[in-house]
């Protein structure tokens, strides 16, 4: 498992460097998709649950450690939703699940969990209110970032279907 | 019962993992601002933020020209002194008298680029290519050419954290230049709000902000925006005041920082909450 774990922390590093740098760019009114977190369920979806919450945890750490964040934050939230990922894991349908829109309903719906989380843990204004975190800060990220599975589903089964 | 535990952890593994590594998670999140938590980020930081200067550097040729940064920053020197005179005006000659404020546009300005940002709604964080080797420290104010735009947090040696206004952990000490009327400005995650202003006092949309003699973050006098709108409560006793940055926070990419040497005195109070551990 751990031999596995070094192929999605190489493919973070450049992954990182795009989210703090040029996602800011694209970002619309502060609701910004995380690519990191696309890197994080897809490989969920292709090792497993304990795999995913792992990577989930690690990465979240790193993400902490180089965003100026609160330290704690993503990896909390990247290791929950990746959790909640790795239900839909199936090793006999890896391909369907990596590779269809299923993948971006799965991204949209952790996504949106891990976006939730991440927002809930790391306000300490109390006025902010739970409708505003589930919809600003949950949903549409969430989708936004589903949009950002796309290049996987179109790119990705070219290669696999031969 | 060995047996029994091993099937235990076997069967559950997937559950055992989350609760400890969400425990772990928690743990680390509740001493995220003790020293060591914090030493590990900016050493990270200060790593990592090379390979995002590296990007910026990049992406930045289809930015803004290199060139206005120096007329940036004295737009911003001017910014400043307009705001100084323009206060200067409004007060009487009691308030004369007391024009041995710290005066903020004497105060060197330290120009600095933003190479990385975390976009949330609710933690407005920026990372800035300028840190303690340019004698950069925790607390210092952060301007654009229009406005207070944040904090620093934390300072690698070259590379700081920026806590933006739009972070709702960032509470401010304020004051409306016209009516020196004091409150506290939040972030709520939509807008910049001043909470509980009695509806007795004079405020009015179009009033200008600007941080107060009473904060203990910010030198007073730094403009911060304008009174958007007035909102009273239930009872209609108290005002809630939304203010509008001078500022873009979310697209500023050229900034300052305000070289304000920390008073020792108010570092000693235990009400600053920026204070050194």
């Amino acid at each position: 498992m751990f031999k596995n774990l070094l192929k999605p922390i190489l493919f973070f590093i450049p992954l990182a460097v795009v989210q703090l740098t040029l996602v800011p760019m694209i970002s619309i009114g502060s609701i910004a998709p995380n690519l990191i977190f696309v890197l994080i369920t897809f490989f969920t979806l292709k090792n497993g649950q304990a795999f995913g919450t792992l990577l989930g945890f690690i990465i979240g750490f790193f993400l902490d450690l180089i965003s100026g964040g609160l330290i704690g934050a993503f990896m909390f939230s990247f290791t929950l939703s990746a959790f909640i990922a790795g239900y839909f894991y199936n090793e006999n349908k890896i391909e369907f699940n990596t590779a269809s829109f299923f993948f971006l309903i799965i991204i949209f719906i952790c996504g949106s969990i891990s976006a939730f989380v991440f927002a809930m843990i790391s306000n300490s204004n109390s006025d902010v209110n739970l409708f505003f975190l589930i919809f600003e800060e949950g949903l549409f990220p969430g989708l936004y970032t589903a949009f950002f599975g796309l290049p996987m589903i179109i790119f990705a089964p070219k290669k696999r279907m031969i | 019962m060995l047996n029994f535990l091993r099937r235990l952890a076997a069967d559950y593994k997937e559950y055992i993992l989350l609760i400890v590594l969400s425990v772990i998670s928690l743990t680390l999140l509740s001493k995220s601002e003790k020293p060591q938590a914090k030493h590990l980020q900016t050493f990270a930081l200060g790593n990592f933020a090379v390979l995002s200067e590296i990007t910026n550097s990049i992406t930045s040729i289809f930015k803004k020209d290199i060139s206005l940064d120096e007329l940036t920053k004295e737009n911003a020197k001017l910014m400043l002194e307009v705001n100084r005179m323009r206060k200067l005006r409004s007060e009487n000659e009691e308030l004369r008298a007391m024009i041995s404020f710290r005066d903020t546009s004497k105060y060197p300005l330290i120009p600095a680029k933003v190479i990385s940002k975390l976009v949330t709604k609710i933690q407005g964080n920026f990372i800035i290519n300028k840190g303690s080797s340019d004698e950069i420290k925790k607390g210092m104010p952060v301007l654009s050419e229009k406005g207070l735009i944040g904090l620093i947090m934390d300072v690698a040696e070259n590379y700081s954290v920026v806590r933006t206004l739009n972070n709702s952990n960032l509470n401010i000490a304020v004051t409306l230049q016209r009516t020196n009327v004091n409150g506290i400005l939040n972030y709520d995650g939509r807008n910049l709000v001043i909470k509980d202003i009695p509806t007795t006092y004079d405020v009015q949309v179009g009033d200008r902000v600007e941080t107060s003699d009473f904060s203990s973050l910010f030198p007073p006098s730094i403009p911060v925006g304008i009174v958007k709108k007035k909102e009273s409560n239930v009872l209609g006793l108290l005002h809630n005041i939304t203010v509008t940055t001078f500022a873009n926070i979310s697209g500023a990419n050229n900034l300052f920082i305000l070289k304000v040497v920390p008073s020792k005195q108010i570092n000693d109070l235990e009400m600053n909450l920026l204070k050194q551990n």
